[in-house]
């Protein structure tokens, strides 16, 4: 007699899987650490997406010196908004740094500390490696990699937008 | 989640399909050398990216493989006479020298020179490394023979085996170079299996189900780099190579051998998993030999007289379920290989990745098909030698290093991601 497993994996048997959702949409919060990457990030916006929601932590690069410290207000949105990051992190499944080889990623500090606190997923990509040094690359993944549970190094810009067409972002 | 023409893209290899043409750019494993082992033994079906051939030794010991069925009537020439210099069809005694040309047609007059006339389609079969090689692409864009490290070193440092996989190779290679398993289905065996215990690295891997990630393109496709906690604030790093199109090369555990795997697709439903282990520095013991050729390891045991495994589908894969629960195997079916090829076949021929579900720990394979997709635009539209092809692509490792925590494990470890002959592979 036939086994189960035998049975089961045939093509023809494959079209019997149930063709229903098994999955609810993401929230996927994509945030560009630096001016190259923002540019890539205002790109990435104009397609459509599902749950995919478009920031930059430019703020990062000029801190208000005298204030005191806060997690509040430290994004924008692309229409130029201020958002809260410990808000906009804590509805959130998944977050993507997008990071420019070489340039300063040092925003993925803080953003990774709220991810932490909220206990969110991240994801660092950095982009244009090819064209920089080794240097400057490594300066970044020095950046990066202590605050991301994936680290990415891309060639190409077009990889975020399969990546985020992957996680159903 | 990829569309599905995407999906059809990356699964389909028969002639005129852009992953067919991508595979096609390279030398591709075809037989053990041993299938083959005298001159004028029988002649061997092979079936690779969907066609049908037939590979042959003839009476000088040069090797042939050719289309399978016999330009007359359409017979197999599985059933030829392999004598004098050619494989002769039963049927009518047509005969066919290695390279397809037809030499004899015996009802018609030798002066006609009609046998001149007919010839088979043939790719070159070339012996390298205990393996015999093909190139099934453009005769003028042959490229020169592969120089996986494996393959070059010196006979008795190198062992080879291959089992049928019934499923589409994707799904297979994926497995591949999905790290984040090993902790989960091959936990039970990491402490046990002849070549894998006895690791300071399991231990590392073991410890640690929540690893860290960082993929990093190659010149020949991916360093997949996953990094655990060690002493002292360092890193524990493994690092897996992905070279185009369905290579992969493990890190490799303590002073176990070396190993790693192609996938290579018989037709969209079906694949060779080949699998080796190698030492670049020194000749496998006896014992090594002996377990592999046991079925431990990355290995398998097989149904005698085929390479189709013992644990299959038509018998659950020998599933244990007593064995599960009392945790001696994950998933309740015994060895590296079978673990992964069962649950790769259970996804059916052909995985519908319309309905997965990828996390941010799968960006190797996210980042693997992206590549593949671009290769394959490129060479199509343009012309482009996909990666993987040129030979300085193929002289590659694996390794499991431990480096300071802030250094890139590619530039850290640069050296020991090179072949180099005579040294040891690094290794925790």
């Amino acid at each position: 007699m036939i086994s189960e497993s035998a049975r089961v994996t045939t093509a023809a048997e494959a079209r019997f899987r149930i063709d229903a959702p098994n999955s609810r949409p993401r929230a996927v919060k994509v945030i560009a650490l630096d001016g190259p990457s923002e540019r890539v990030v205002k790109h990435l916006a104009s397609r459509e997406w599902g749950q995919a929601s478009f920031f930059t932590a430019s703020a990062f690069t000029a801190p208000a010196a005298a204030a005191p410290f806060s997690m509040d207000g430290w994004l924008t949105d692309l229409a130029g908004r201020t958002k809260s990051l410990i808000e906009e992190v804590e509805s959130a499944d998944l977050v993507v740094m997008i990071a420019a080889s070489g340039e300063n990623a040092q925003a993925a500090a803080i953003i990774g500390e709220a991810c932490s606190i909220k206990s969110v997923m991240t994801t660092a990509l950095v982009l244009g490696s090819e064209a920089q040094s080794e240097e400057g690359l490594s300066k970044s993944l020095a950046q990066l990699r202590p605050h991301a549970m994936m680290v990415v190094v891309a060639s190409a810009d077009e990889y975020i937008e399969d990546m985020l067409t992957a996680l159903r972002a | 989640m990829l569309r599905a023409q995407q999906n059809e893209l990356l699964t389909q290899t028969g002639p005129g399909t852009p992953m067919g043409q991508l595979f096609r750019s390279h030398w591709i494993p075809a037989l053990l050398a041993e299938e083959l082992p005298e001159n004028e033994c029988p002649p061997v079906r092979v079936k690779l990216l969907s066609e049908r051939l037939l590979a042959f030794r003839d009476t000088d010991g040069r090797y042939g493989l050719i289309d399978e069925f016999c330009a007359h009537r359409g017979v197999s020439l599985w059933f030829g006479r392999n004598e004098h210099s050619g494989l002769r069809c039963p049927y009518h005694g047509w005969k066919y020298d290695v390279t397809g040309q037809c030499i004899e047609v015996p009802s018609e007059p030798v002066e006609s020179g009609f046998c001149r006339k007919i010839k088979l389609k043939s790719y070159p079969l070339v012996l390298r490394g205990g393996v015999l090689w093909t190139y099934m692409g453009p005769p003028e864009q042959q490229p020169p023979l592969p120089e996986w490290e494996f393959a070059t070193v010196p006979a008795g440092q190198s062992f080879m085996s291959k089992r049928w996989q019934e499923s589409n190779w994707l799904q297979a290679l994926e497995g591949g170079i999905d790290s984040s398993h090993v902790s989960f289905l091959h936990r039970s065996d990491l402490e046990s299996d002849p070549l894998f215990k006895g690791a300071k690295g399991n231990q590392y891997n073991l410890n640690d189900a929540q690893p860290h990630f960082e993929v990093v393109e190659s010149p020949g496709g991916l360093y997949i780099g996953a990094r655990r906690n060690a002493e002292n604030g360092h890193y524990y790093w493994r690092i897996t190579q992905w070279v185009m199109p369905s290579f992969t090369m493990i890190p490799p555990r303590g002073d176990h051998p070396v190993h790693g795997h192609f996938w290579i697709p018989m037709d969209d439903e079906n694949c060779w998993t080949w699998s080796f282990d190698y030492r670049p520095n020194r000749t496998l013991t006896e014992r090594e030999v002996a377990v592999m050729r046991d079925g431990q390891g990355i290995h398998v045991k097989y149904i005698p007289g085929t390479f189709r495994p013992l644990a299959n589908k038509d018998n659950d894969y020998l599933m244990d379920r007593t064995a599960q629960k009392a945790g001696k195997t994950f998933s309740g079916v015994e060895g590296f290989a079978m673990q992964d090829a069962s649950l790769q076949e259970s996804m059916g021929p052909i995985v519908d990745r319309t309905k997965e579900n990828l996390v941010s720990t799968d960006n190797g394979i996210i980042m693997a098909r992206h590549r593949l997709m671009r290769a394959a635009k490129a060479l199509v539209e343009k012309g482009v030698i996909p990666p993987g092809v040129d030979p300085v692509h193929q002289r590659v490792r694996s390794a499991s290093v431990i480096l300071p925590p802030d250094q890139p494990f590619k530039d850290a470890a640069r050296e020991h991601l090179l072949a180099r002959p005579d040294t040891v592979h690094a290794s925790v």
